[in-house]
């Protein structure tokens, strides 16, 4: 008579609303070079906190607005692998990245 | 008292899972890749199968996946004619190879500094990725499409297997043919073991060992079925195979004897891989999972827990799951 081997959980499958890689992660923390921390002012400089403070807001309000233009856009001759569309509505669920030149 | 074999299942994909590959050990551990056709690649923590992230990208079915030793970097090969080349951490592609047909393999050099590329229009290429504008080295000679080129011998060269049933060794500098080897049918998989210099190379129901630098016969074995992909153990003591019939086959290596065989998958076992620490190893199959094999059963490992004689009790049914659903088939 043998018995199947206990398992404490079973492996945690995708999440269905997110492509993944946790951002508060260990690894990615310890990895991700694109995470810009605060600095911290030792001594306590009020006022360069607040300075950074709000360069971070005004980034993180700008990031949110160019999300809000990506959002529902028309365009025109859209290059598709099934040809050019003369005129096209790109949704935000269609997208999956943007990037852009400065 | 014996223990049976309990597969933990990995689900999340929608299509036949094709390819799968290993990290190195990792200071968070070692990692897991998975290449589908529903083009969309996943990764892993690879002890205990958790979902980490999904690659999003390929417009195809994605045939090869694979990480560098760090795990901070993954390739993928797919049919929408692009290998993409991923920052595992935050699942961001970093660049996208465009090629003249279908991908079917890549593979970083140790330093992760190139990629080695192969597809159906028969060419090896080696793309600089600090230099991703020069064009990529290209080498010409197989007759049909490859399956799979792997860098071997410290990088200086490298294995292929095609359609035209050949396995072919080549040098890297002079980017010539150095030996050939000749099948009656095409190779089903290959697996290259630096440690070693072994080449796992399988084809019909036969398992076969070669030098990887001298592409000398060491030792074939023979499965109940035609397999489509072996793994050898890291300590060589034992190998593992999977093919068309659903079955995992775990083998002695010395002896080439049969050890066991599993049940569990719905469909063709189409990779399996041992992993770093070879603890445990994975396959992938036709039905869409990823499966987590224990190397030693019964051992407390990953999420696999060892149960005491005197523990086993009523009391402790809440905290541990016994079987799934899926082992009672």
């Amino acid at each position: 008579m043998t018995t199947p081997v206990p398992v404490l959980r079973l492996p945690k499958g995708p999440d269905p609303n997110s492509r993944g890689f946790d951002p508060n992660s260990p690894r990615y923390i310890a990895l991700c070079r694109t995470t810009v921390a605060t600095t911290e002012a030792a001594g306590g400089d009020e006022e360069e906190l607040q300075q950074e403070q709000h360069a971070r807001s005004v980034l993180r309000e700008r990031f949110l607005r160019c999300l809000l233009a990506m959002n529902n856009k028309k365009v025109s001759d859209l290059h598709t692998p099934i040809g050019v569309q003369k005129e096209a509505l790109i949704r935000s669920q269609d997208v999956i990245s943007f990037t852009f030149d400065a | 008292m014996a223990m049976r074999q309990t597969p933990l299942t990995c689900s999340g994909h929608t299509r036949p899972v094709v390819d799968l590959a290993f990290s190195g050990i990792t200071p968070f551990g070692y990692f897991l890749i998975s290449a589908c056709k529903d083009g969309k690649p996943m990764l892993r923590q690879g002890d205990t199968g958790d979902w980490i992230g999904t690659f999003l990208g390929h417009k195809g079915a994605v045939w090869g996946a694979t990480l560098n030793m760090d795990a901070t970097k993954a390739a993928t090969a797919a049919a929408d004619f692009t290998a993409k080349v991923w920052d595992s951490v935050s699942g961001d592609e970093v660049l996208s190879l465009a090629h003249k047909h279908i991908v079917k393999s890549v593979n970083f050099t140790q330093d992760s500094n190139h990629l080695l590329t192969a597809g159906n229009d028969k060419l090896l290429r080696i793309f600089d990725l600090s230099n991703t504008d020069a064009a990529p080295q290209e080498i010409a000679g197989h007759g049909a499409a490859i399956k799979k080129a792997l860098w071997c011998n410290d990088d200086k060269q490298i294995l292929s297997a095609a359609d035209d049933k050949t396995v072919r060794l080549w040098d890297r500098t002079s980017m010539e043919e150095v030996k050939t080897l000749t099948f009656n049918t095409s190779v089903s998989s290959m697996e290259y073991m630096a440690d070693g210099e072994i080449l796992v190379i399988t084809y019909g129901k036969t398992i076969a060992f070669y030098n990887a630098l001298s592409l000398e016969l060491i030792k074939i074995a023979e499965a109940p079925a035609p397999i489509n992909s072996a793994s050898l153990h890291p300590e060589k003591d034992f190998f593992v195979a999977g093919g068309e019939d659903f079955k995992l086959y775990k083998f002695d290596y010395s002896t080439q004897e049969e050890l066991e065989s599993y049940k569990g998958h719905f469909g063709p076992v189409h990779c399996v891989r041992f992993s770093p620490d070879g603890e445990l190893y994975a396959s992938g199959s036709e039905d869409g999972t990823l499966r987590l094999w224990q190397t030693a059963v019964g051992k407390t490992y990953g999420l696999w827990k060892c149960v005491l004689p005197e523990d086993l009790g009523a009391d402790n049914s809440e905290q541990m799951y016994g079987t799934t659903p899926e082992i009672k088939a």
